[in-house]
């Protein structure tokens, strides 16, 4: 052990060092500072690697704070190890910590901001994705349009998918199911039991709220005309399938893709990054937006293409805003199968929040017969109201 | 390097669990500091094996908890034994105890189930591993009374009292990320990060694991993984897999690699069907010599 007391001077540099990573948006509270000295104290202060290992497993808490924590913690080994200066080299094992860098040099709670500035950025006719505006007040925030979004207000979006799935996922029904160890117990079933013991109960039945499951099938548009809604609006739906486990989501322009399995099980980044990179080759629904959007043609392949995800049980979202190339009888017909078989046929289009918008679009004319809820979807207080639409 | 750290490498290793550095220091720091150690990692890189290794190395029991969703405390911490309770009173009923007496006895310890949290902070002898496993699946609720357990190392019965662990536990937590957990979770532990192996070290585990392969092959194998893991799938093939496939080559009674061999036994390393297509495709362009030949 290299002392049990630690020097004055060690001690100023640790609580430094965690004041820093604390700057730089990290959980290091004095509590994680504590556990930093303590842990200088069971280790070789020698040894580089063996420091750097045991403050990073001590003072990060996930991934993806390994990018910023190895930065510092050059500053502050240089200041513990004068003497080997800045020559000291990258060791193995922080190279391998580079390795899981999550792009962007931008560190944590920056995944929307990551999205927007990644998606399909090398397509054609993107001159700038979106404009962050400048200072805004807290009170317009929510009225204010998504394809004006700064990055720190899609972080909003973000927290309210996360609440609308919680609602969703804790929905318990008015029906009992026998369990076999629950909260209540069975009382009916408990007694009938004890007949066959002689009127004596022993053991007993328990019985618990059935839980409603409701599925989510979350159908997008990603065409050149939504192209700023749609980002986001993906990025709403990612919030929805990271706490909620029922949510099906495709994404359509000319065609139709599920897109489910990228955003799951994956952390933020992650499957942003994979859909980004996906999205740009060809083949995918993204790149081929130059064609126009075909509406109907994506429902009817969505109907034929995944019959069984859709029940009485479901709850169907088109994100869209109606412009549609193709023939409006095809989509009506589509709709109208679509709406036959679903819970709830839920449409949303940003351009309904424009005060002048009517709904002249031919397809929007046919598709209305076929919907029960047809809202806007444009800012944080449409997106708000969506919750209790979300309810079967 | 400490000799502490050097140990828990060579016990771990003792194990057939092929670690680095970075875990046997994190495992050093959880049992030294007696913090819990929160693993993430993508699935299938060894995060579960931590601890169930850890507990082979020590030589003591492993307490798991699989968390699902709606695991509530009481399939986690302990219930009363109805059943058993119910018939008590029933052979008590002739007896001239009091009601007093008799609620006593039936709220006892020995009327008690404990399920594996209380069962980990009972433990007489020494202390065990508790795996906490895949606690991203519970709900928040859970999270909030697992931080209470896990900072008193204590739980209250309310007929019996409060109960104190007498060895405190070794806590090993995972997470596959499928949610974020609290800070306030991610606070209380050390926290570890483990990723897929190096071609290196993946060779080891494979060795270590099936030592009846050829060196060769097992080389080869490991290359075609590592390559498929950078073809950003859908489902990428973990070390569990890689496993399988060795498993599943030297079942076969495979010399060498070729593609046909490959497309055949593909379905043990890819569970997708796009997947499989997709490195259907990559194998029909000749990719595989790429694949085998030795990068640095």
């Amino acid at each position: 052990m290299t002392g049990s007391e630690t020097q004055p001077g060690l001690l100023t540099d640790t609580v430094l060092f965690c004041r820093a990573l604390r700057e730089h948006g990290l959980v290091v509270t004095p509590a994680e500072a504590i556990t930093a000295v303590a842990t200088l104290n069971l280790i070789d202060l020698d040894d580089r690697q063996e420091t750097f290992l045991s403050l990073r497993s001590a003072l990060t808490s996930r991934v993806e704070d390994f990018p910023v924590f190895e930065e510092l913690f050059e500053d502050f080994w240089s200041r513990l190890k004068p003497k080997f200066g800045k020559t000291v080299e990258r060791d193995a094992l922080s190279a391998g910590a580079r390795q899981v860098r999550l792009s962007s040099q931008g560190h944590r709670p920056k995944g929307l901001a990551f999205f927007l500035e990644h998606w399909g950025c090398d397509r054609p006719g993107d001159k700038e994705p979106i404009k962050a505006p400048g200072a805004s007040s807290a009170e317009n925030a929510a009225e204010k349009d998504f394809s004006l979004f700064g990055a720190d207000e899609l972080e909003e979006v973000a927290r309210l998918a996360r609440r609308i799935a919680k609602r969703l996922a804790r929905n318990p029904s008015r029906r009992w199911k026998p369990v076999a160890r629950g909260p209540r117990i069975d009382l009916r079933r408990s007694l009938r039991k004890s007949l066959k013991t002689g009127g004596e109960i022993i053991a007993l039945s328990f019985r618990q709220r059935k839980q409603k499951k409701t599925r989510l099938v979350v159908i997008c548009d990603v065409s050149g005309s939504m192209d700023l809604y749609s980002r986001l609006l993906l990025q709403f739906v990612y919030g929805l399938q990271n706490s909620f486990a029922r949510v099906e989501t495709f994404v359509f322009s000319t065609s139709l893709e599920r897109i489910t399995a990228h955003l799951k099980d994956r952390s933020y980044e992650q499957a942003l990054e994979r859909l980004s990179t996906n999205i740009q080759q060809p083949g995918w629904p993204g790149c081929g937006w130059s064609g126009g959007t075909l509406i109907g043609p994506s429902i009817a392949a969505f109907n034929s293409g995944w019959p069984g995800l859709v029940n009485q049980r479901t709850i169907v979202i088109i994100l869209s805003d109606g412009w549609d190339t193709g023939e409006p009888e095809e989509l009506a017909a589509s709709l109208a199968d679509l709406k036959r078989r679903a819970g709830k046929l839920i449409w949303l289009n940003p351009l309904l929040g424009g005060p002048a918008y009517q709904p002249l679009v031919r397809g929007m004319q046919a598709a209305l017969p076929h919907i029960d809820v047809f809202a806007p979807l444009n800012n944080l207080a449409s997106l708000r109201r969506l919750e209790r639409h979300l309810i079967l | 390097m400490r000799e502490e750290i050097r140990n828990i490498q060579e016990l771990l290793r003792r194990q057939t669990y092929i670690t680095d550095a970075a875990v046997a220091t994190s495992l050093y720091l959880a049992m030294a500091l007696g913090k819990p150690l929160l693993v993430e990692g993508p699935a299938g890189v060894g995060k579960t094996e931590v601890a169930k290794s850890l507990a082979d190395a020590l030589d003591t029991k492993l307490v798991r908890l699989q968390c699902y969703e709606g695991l509530d405390a009481a399939a986690a911490l302990y219930e009363w034994n109805y059943s058993k309770q119910l018939l008590h009173i029933k052979l008590q009923e002739a007896t001239a105890a009091s009601a007093a007496e008799k609620e006593a006895a039936i709220f006892s310890e020995s009327f008690l189930l404990k399920r594996p949290l209380l069962e980990a902070i009972t433990h007489q002898t020494r202390s065990p591993v508790l795996l906490i496993d895949e606690v991203d699946r519970s709900d928040e609720e859970f999270e909030a009374f697992l931080l209470e357990v896990l900072s008193e190392f204590q739980v209250t019965i309310p007929e019996i009292g409060p109960i104190k662990a007498t060895h405190r536990p070794y806590v090993v937590l995972t997470s596959n990320r499928s949610r974020d957990l609290s800070d306030a979770l991610r606070r209380r532990c050390l926290y570890l990060w483990i990723d897929y192996p190096s071609f290196d070290k993946e060779l080891e585990i494979v060795r270590a694991k099936i030592p009846a392969i050829s060196e060769a092959l097992s080389a080869d194998l490991t290359r075609v993984i590592q390559a498929v893991r950078k073809l950003n799938m859908v489902k990428v093939p973990g070390v569990a897999e890689t496993l399988d496939w060795a498993a599943a080559l030297l079942a076969l009674n495979t010399q060498q690699l070729d593609p046909e061999v490959i497309a055949e036994t593909a379905g043990c390393f890819l569970k997708d069907e796009a997947d499989l297509r997709k490195f259907e495709t990559e194998l029909g362009d000749g990719r595989l010599k790429e694949m085998l030949s030795p990068v640095s």
